[in-house]
């Protein structure tokens, strides 16, 4: 079968090349005459580095675009049907549904990593895992979700739906996303494997002088992350020029859709700020294998570096998960709203404030680091200057569901959630943001209750919007709505239960990345741990829906929502080339109600784009 | 260097050149922040302080890095004009002189009076080093581009490849007009 | 018609608030050992009158929408008003949320900080000069505590922290090998021990205490700082300055 033949083959030369990379560097390491030619760290990274190369030829990479750098001619791979998902692809659509598919099983995954946690936290005592064991399933949990979190949505619905809704028929460098989607599992493969060396001991922000001491799975941690901010970066990249030059003609910066505009923010963050934690991760690898002393204090160096480096790109990170979040959640609020985007400029305003004021707020993640007081003050200031923009956010779609016609259906939903969950994730953070307070909340579980609000209220709610919203256009299937109304009910409910209680052990005095606690906290712990297991069931329902829907679900007709946008006005699912030509722009996508408006119109086929009253199509 | 899209001329609404100059420069954004964050970090580590390194050679390497920048520019303008002789010795000055900074670099690393294992050590070899590493990946990229300038690949209207290589090339060099000071001449 | 709906969504928005509010007068805090503590629980609750209407009156919106805007079809039969949102609405807005950000940045923020920071160059909360100096020093994993006349306290000596009451202690913080974090939950206050300098934080007990009673009179590590960071963690018995004079002499002959 040609699937099997394509990630088989990759996976052969792949491997082939790891070992190759063991051995390179163990010739060079006897040549330079060290003791131990196999034993170093430094194996490792030849391997990895030599195995990803490998894997990414052997997926296709090679007779698509290697060839082209040596000056032969390049041939594309055709694969029949399903099976275009498991080869090098350069199909905006494919990618985007491979985005999908693969984070959505991390999520799982993850998730199931967090139950784990949950099951040894249910009481305090040691239960279940061991210290060791419970620090590796927390980084670990803790890396995987943060991948997801930057990913699913920017490489999910951004590859899928940013195209169609420019009128672009594909990405401006479609190789180029291609491969950001393919290094994607050598990404998964050394994570996955850091169990094995030690497990990831140091979480997820892996300070050193810890990270430079501990087991040697930090070196996969670092080789990992450092290709998967190389994908992002490339990502972003393609998405600023895609929006930037392939709008349809008459698609001018204001008639953007919101979640366009969301996507190029968060492109340019990811763009820009995903170096520092390559930079960071190197100067860990480079302590580590290269005996350098970036960190050790003893020598000059610095652990606190570290930290300014690492929250340098961290804490944008966090504004490139939550963007595309709100963007879906506007986008959504709108269609389901019938309703024109309320200060779309104004929200355009916050999306451009929040990617303005992103790079200059990091520090307020080192307020106890020891770190010298004048820096507090400042970056207090702009910390607490990022609610005025995301309030704005708040203000679009507040305005927009008011006096709408709401038509409740489970997209929608999920965004009504997204803006309900966040209001608290947010108002929390400012709480961590007054240095006064943050003095005792900084790394309790007042925090991991912010962050869960903001990033699985505010993002991961919005991915499953976007997942119920593009499904049919997706699969030309339509979901089944009882389901998805019951998924998402549970999942708001288990959601809230679960981490709402948890500020309370925070304030109570319960720290973070810790298997045993006072057993003072007993009962507090126990509500969190029913509640998230009430959560974690409720993906069972969406597991099944997704599954079912997919193979037998009803055929869904190609606008189902009577939206306006253009990806709705091309059949379900798009052609290859999306549209049957280019779509020409004549109005605003949010104008409802406005009588005989148009979005889109396809001159030559004469099919106009949706009009304004009620009706779609 | 290549990103070229397949779909180049299928389309012709859109202007691939244009999208591989500006894919190029946002590329350069984002690497500028990384060799900006090396920067910061050594005056975060070290302040102004510096131990004794070997000043004729940090000027010669210079020198030279910024010569191959003028070689580089020659190949292509010759490129542009259909002159396949100057590009040539164009593109093999460039790399010849790539390859004399990066000898450079090499020797000053074996006669440092520093190890590695001190802090100005750890911030000198990784800023050389990482600069280097791009040195010598353009070095690689400038030679596929010459052995197919050799194929007679490239004509005035069709020579991305080179612009490309020689945009990327130019970059490299602005990156150390920023390191040498930072690391030679401080103090 | 649409004043109706203000009003009534507006009530919505005062319900919510006044349940929301509970959680001010809620006893939310683990027990209070110090003036540093008394002040986060006050700013603390400050934060939560202000933050839960904010809050409030997002869910009030979403909840009334839900239930007054909904369409009882089965799909859209026609649109909303023509609503663009310009003009003074979204000023207004900018006006009080701007307002309240500003206004928090200034009190309790930065008046807080300056109340905490004695000296904008030092690395640490609190006045520098306090009657007692106590030098912490972290390792993996356990603290390492030692008192103005050289008696130290550990988990091989003493195995408690004592403290006297009503006396301004000043811990002076650094670490041995990773970065570690000084925390006493009973007095919300909180530094890292980095290695390679001296961090430290001030703090005034107010209220005799001990871990027996109350787990929030403990030395807690509050970084990730490996494998048995969950375990370390160091008693403290917060007691009368004459009980404290004896206790320390009382190590002191206790062999050394
Ligand atoms: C999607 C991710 C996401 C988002 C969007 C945010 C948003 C914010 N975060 Fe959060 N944060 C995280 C993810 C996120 N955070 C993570 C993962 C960590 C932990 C990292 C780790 O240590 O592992 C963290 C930690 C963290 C800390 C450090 C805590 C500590 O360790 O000591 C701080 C401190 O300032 C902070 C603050 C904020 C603030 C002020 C915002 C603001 O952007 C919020 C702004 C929004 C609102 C305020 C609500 C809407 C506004 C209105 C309705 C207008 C009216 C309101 C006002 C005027 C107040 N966050
Ligand atoms: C996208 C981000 C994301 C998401 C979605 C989650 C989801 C969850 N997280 Fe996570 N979490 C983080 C990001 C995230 N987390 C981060 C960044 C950290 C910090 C790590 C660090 O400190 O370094 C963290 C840390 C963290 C902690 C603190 C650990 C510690 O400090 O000791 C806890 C504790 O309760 C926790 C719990 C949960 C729970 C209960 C969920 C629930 O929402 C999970 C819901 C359940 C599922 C999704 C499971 C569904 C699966 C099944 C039902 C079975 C099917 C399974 C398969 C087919 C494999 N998380
Ligand atoms: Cu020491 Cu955690
Ligand atoms: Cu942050």
């Amino acid at each position: 079968m040609y699937a099997l033949k394509s990630v088989g083959g990759a996976l052969g030369l792949g491997l082939i090349f790891f070992y190759l990379g063991l051995g390179l560097v163990a010739v060079l390491r006897a040549m330079f005459g060290y003791p131990d030619a196999w034993g170093g760290e430094i194996n490792i990274v030849g391997g990895y580095v030599l195995g990803t190369i490998g894997w990414l030829m052997g997926i296709g990479m090679w007779g698509l675009w290697g060839r082209e750098w040596f000056g032969l001619k390049t041939y594309p791979r055709y694969a029949p049907g399903w099976q275009r998902y498991f080869t090098f692809n350069t199909d905006h659509k494919v990618i985007g549904i491979q985005y999908l598919v693969t984070f959505i099983i991390v999520f799982l995954l993850a998730g199931a990593l967090a139950l784990l946690m949950r099951l040894e936290l249910a009481s305090s005592g040691m239960q279940f895992l061991s210290h060791s064991q419970f620090n590796g399933t927390m980084g670990l949990h803790g890396i995987l979700m943060v991948a997801v979190a930057v990913a699913a949505v920017i490489g999910g619905a951004g590859n899928y739906a940013v195209p169609l809704m420019i009128g672009a028929d594909d990405m401006a460098f479609p190789r180029l996303n291609a491969l950001t989607f393919w290094l994607i599992p050598p990404v998964a493969v050394g994570l996955l494997a850091t169990p094995f060396l030690g497990g990831i001991e140091t979480g997820w922000t892996a300070y050193p002088p810890l990270a430079t001491t501990t087991n040697s799975s930090q070196i996969l941690f670092d080789l990992s992350i450092i290709t998967f901010g190389l994908t992002s970066i490339l990502g972003g990249l393609n998405f600023l020029v895609t929006i930037i030059f392939m709008r349809a003609p008459g698609m001018t910066w204001g008639r953007l859709p919101i979640f366009v505009w969301s996507m190029f923010a968060t492109a340019w963050i990811a763009l820009l700020y995903t170096q520092g934690f390559a930079v960071a991760l190197l100067m860990i690898m480079l302590d580590r294998v290269g005996g350098m002393a970036f960190f050790k204090p003893e020598a000059g160096g610095d652990p606190l570096l570290y930290q300014h480096v690492f929250w340098f790109y961290s804490h944008p990170a966090v504004y490139i998960m939550v963007l595309p979040g709100f963007g879906i959640a506007l986008e959504v609020i709108s269609h389901f709203s019938r309703k024109p985007l309320f200060a779309y400029r104004y929200a355009v305003g916050a999306f451009l404030g929040i990617l303005g004021l992103s790079g200059v707020v990091w520090a307020h993640h080192m307020f106890t680091s020891g770190m010298p007081n004048y820096l507090h003050g400042p970056f207090l200031v702009a910390t607490e200057l990022i609610s005025i923009p995301t309030g704005l956010i708040f203000l679009a779609a507040l305005g927009t569901i008011w006096m709408g016609k709401l038509w409740l259906r489970t997209p929608m939903l999920f965004a009504m959630a997204v803006i309900f969950n966040f209001a608290c994730g947010g108002v929390t953070g400012i709480f961590l943001a007054d240095v006064p307070t943050d003095i005792h909340l900084q790394d309790t579980y007042f925090v991991v209750a912010h962050f869960h609000y903001t990033i699985v209220g505010g993002e991961i709610f919005a991915l499953f919007a976007g997942i119920y919203y593009w499904f049919p256009k997706m699969t030309g299937r339509m979901y089944n709505e009882k389901l998805a109304k019951l998924h998402f009910w549970w999942m708001f409910i288990g959601f809230n239960l679960t981490f709402f209680t948890m500020h309370l052990p925070g304030v109570k005095g319960m720290n973070r990345r810790i298997a045993d606690y006072p057993s003072s906290l007993d009962d507090l712990n126990l509500i969190v741990s029913l509640a998230g297991f009430f959560l974690g069931a409720s993906f069972l329902v969406f597991i099944y829906n997704m599954i079912n829907s997919w193979v037998r679900g009803p055929v869904a007709e190609a606008n189902p929502w009577r939206a306006r946008t253009l990806e709705w006005q091309t059949t379900s699912p798009p052609p290859h080339e999306n549209f049957p030509e280019r779509p020409v722009i004549k109005g605003h996508p949010y104008d409802y109600g406005v009588p005989g408006s148009v979005h889109g119109v396809f001159p030559g086929a004469g099919l106009s784009g949706a009009p304004a009253g009620g009706g779609g199509q | 260097m290549a990103v070229v899209s397949p779909s180049a001329g299928a389309h012709p609404v859109h202007n691939h050149l244009q999208f591989n100059r500006v894919g190029l420069w946002l590329f350069f954004f984002s690497e500028s922040i990384l060799f900006g964050l090396l920067l910061s970090a050594r005056f975060f580590l070290e302040g102004i302080e510096r131990e004794h390194v070997d000043q004729h050679l940090g000027l010669a390497i210079t020198i030279v890095l910024l010569l191959s920048s003028v070689t580089a520019f020659t190949a292509e303008t010759a490129i542009e004009h259909d002159n396949r002789r100057v590009a040539n010795w164009g593109l093999i000055a460039t790399i010849v002189l790539g390859i004399i900074f990066a000898a450079g670099v090499g020797f000053e690393w074996k006669t440092a009076e520093f190890t590695r294992h001190e802090a100005f050590g750890t911030v000198f070899f990784t800023m050389t080093g990482i600069h280097a590493s791009h040195v010598i990946s353009g070095i690689g990229i400038l030679i596929l581009v010459w052995v197919q300038l050799l194929r007679g690949r490239f004509s005035g209207k069709d020579h991305w490849p080179v612009a490309g290589a020689v945009m990327y090339w130019h970059f490299v060099d602005v990156v150390w007009v920023f390191f040498y000071p930072a690391l030679y001449l401080v103090k | 018609m649409h004043v109706r709906h203000l009003i009534t969504a507006g009530l919505l928005w005062v319900v919510l608030t006044a349940v929301g509010e509970l959680l001010v007068i809620a006893d939310l805090y683990p027990a209070v050992g110090s003036h540093e503590a008394e002040d986060f629980d006050n700013i603390f609750r400050f934060l939560l009158l202000l933050g839960v209407p904010v809050m409030t009156f997002v869910f009030a919106v979403l909840i009334y929408a839900m239930l007054q805007f909904r369409i009882r079809t089965e799909v859209p039969t026609e649109d909303g008003p023509v609503i663009r949102g310009y003009g003074w609405g979204p000023r207004i807005w900018l006006g009080i949320t701007g307002g309240l950000a500003v206004f928090i940045m200034i009190y309790p923020g930065l008046t807080g900080l300056a109340k905490l920071q004695s000296d904008k160059n030092a690395y640490g909360w609190g006045e520098r000069d306090a009657e007692i100096v106590i030098k912490a020093t972290a390792f993996k994993w356990q603290w390492a505590f030692e008192y103005p006349d050289g008696t130290q306290v550990s988990v091989a000596q003493g195995k408690e922290l004592v403290l006297p009451v009503d006396t301004s202690i000043r811990f002076d913080v650094n670490s041995i090998d990773v970065v570690h974090s000084l925390w006493i939950p009973a007095f919300r206050m909180k530094i890292d021990a980095m290695p390679g300098r001296t961090t430290f934080m001030t703090v005034k007990p107010t209220k005799t205490g001990e871990y027996g009673n109350d787990q929030a009179y403990r030395v807690q590590c509050a970084e990730l700082c490996g494998m048995d960071h969950a375990t370390m963690m160091f008693p403290i018995r917060v007691v009368e300055a004459d009980e404290f004079e004896s206790w320390l002499a009382s190590l002191n002959q206790g062999g050394k």
